[in-house]
């Protein structure tokens, strides 16, 4: 049987934000960098424009980048863990979870990237000791011409202290 | 990487059973601090020692978003500039710290033949140098002509 905070929780799925970036080259340069991904492709104008991609484009999962919400620590969950997560539940702390992006356009400096998350599911399992809860947000990445650039659908599990 | 190692020793024409360039990664706390600035992601359980630790973990953990991006970098550099990542999945199943030495592993699974060449998928997997297995996944590369 479900308990109540999960029931109450499961109010929020659908719930959808919206927002809006500018890819820069630093934006990529920096991502690059964080990634260890020193692939010239990422960051030197003059090779890039060699390839078939005719000038730099970022990283395959740079729209990582956009991903969590740029809102004040205040606003964040106790854990400081990104806001997506911030949803009522006896899980008190999020781990590791997984990933599943597609991906349909390379992203380019001066993109705009209009950014929409919405809660896909909340449900609970049962762990080795503790009940687990899984909350599962997907973001959805549009250019300036409206174009699917990628799609994300991260699952985030919270665990309650005990464990 | 220098410009003069990109599009060699790579995979052109792939077959069921290849294995993909493998990459080995040991990621460092200046890392996990970098993609947690880029990625806003302010969960101190990824740059705070002492946070970590009073989590139950040994050290600061490397970040689900970070680990996609050593199985991206391997599939790219396991394939001609010419192809594209469709997709990708990871499930994490071990936390890895600076300092683990992530060796990172991939199969061709399947080969489909399209108009622009190749359209493959691949199972993915990092494991610890203990063997342990940190992730898995599956993606799918294609090759764009």
């Amino acid at each position: 049987m479900e308990d109540t905070a999960i029931s109450l929780a499961k109010n929020l799925i659908g719930k959808t934000s919206i927002r809006h970036h500018q890819v820069t080259r630093r934006d990529i340069r920096r991502f690059a960098q964080a990634i260890g991904d020193q692939n010239p492709l990422y960051y030197d104008e003059e090779f890039a424009k060699t390839t078939c991609h005719k000038g730099i484009i970022a990283p395959p999962l740079f729209c990582q980048t956009f991903i969590f919400k740029d809102v004040p620590p205040d606003q964040l969950p106790d854990d400081l863990s990104p806001a997506e997560t911030n949803i009522a539940l006896n899980g008190m702390k999020t781990v590791g979870g997984s990933s599943d992006f597609n991906l349909h356009q390379c992203v380019r400096p001066n993109d705009e990237i209009r950014v929409t998350t919405r809660v896909h599911d909340i449900f609970s399992k049962q762990g080795k000791s503790a009940l687990l809860y899984f909350v599962q947000v997907e973001t959805c990445f549009h250019n300036q011409d409206e174009l699917l650039v990628a799609r994300e659908l991260a699952t985030y599990i919270k665990r309650t202290d005990a464990q | 990487m220098n410009t003069s190692d990109i599009n060699t020793d790579k995979i052109s024409i792939p077959q069921i059973g290849d294995q993909l360039r493998p990459l080995i990664i040991k990621p460092t706390h200046a890392q996990l601090f970098m993609f947690s600035a880029v990625t806003w992601n302010r969960h101190p359980i990824h740059y705070s020692q002492s946070a970590a630790v009073a989590e139950g973990h040994p050290d600061v953990l490397v970040q689900r978003g970070l680990i996609g991006n050593f199985f991206a970098r391997m599939l790219k550099e396991s394939f001609p500039i010419t192809s594209k990542i469709k997709y990708l999945n990871w499930k994490v199943i071990n936390s890895a710290i600076p300092g683990d030495e992530l060796n990172c592993h991939g199969t061709i699974l399947r080969v489909v033949t399209t108009k622009t060449g190749w359209l493959l998928d691949c199972e993915v997997t990092i494991n610890k140098q203990d063997g342990q297995s940190v992730a898995t996944g599956q993606a799918k590369v294609e090759s764009l002509r």
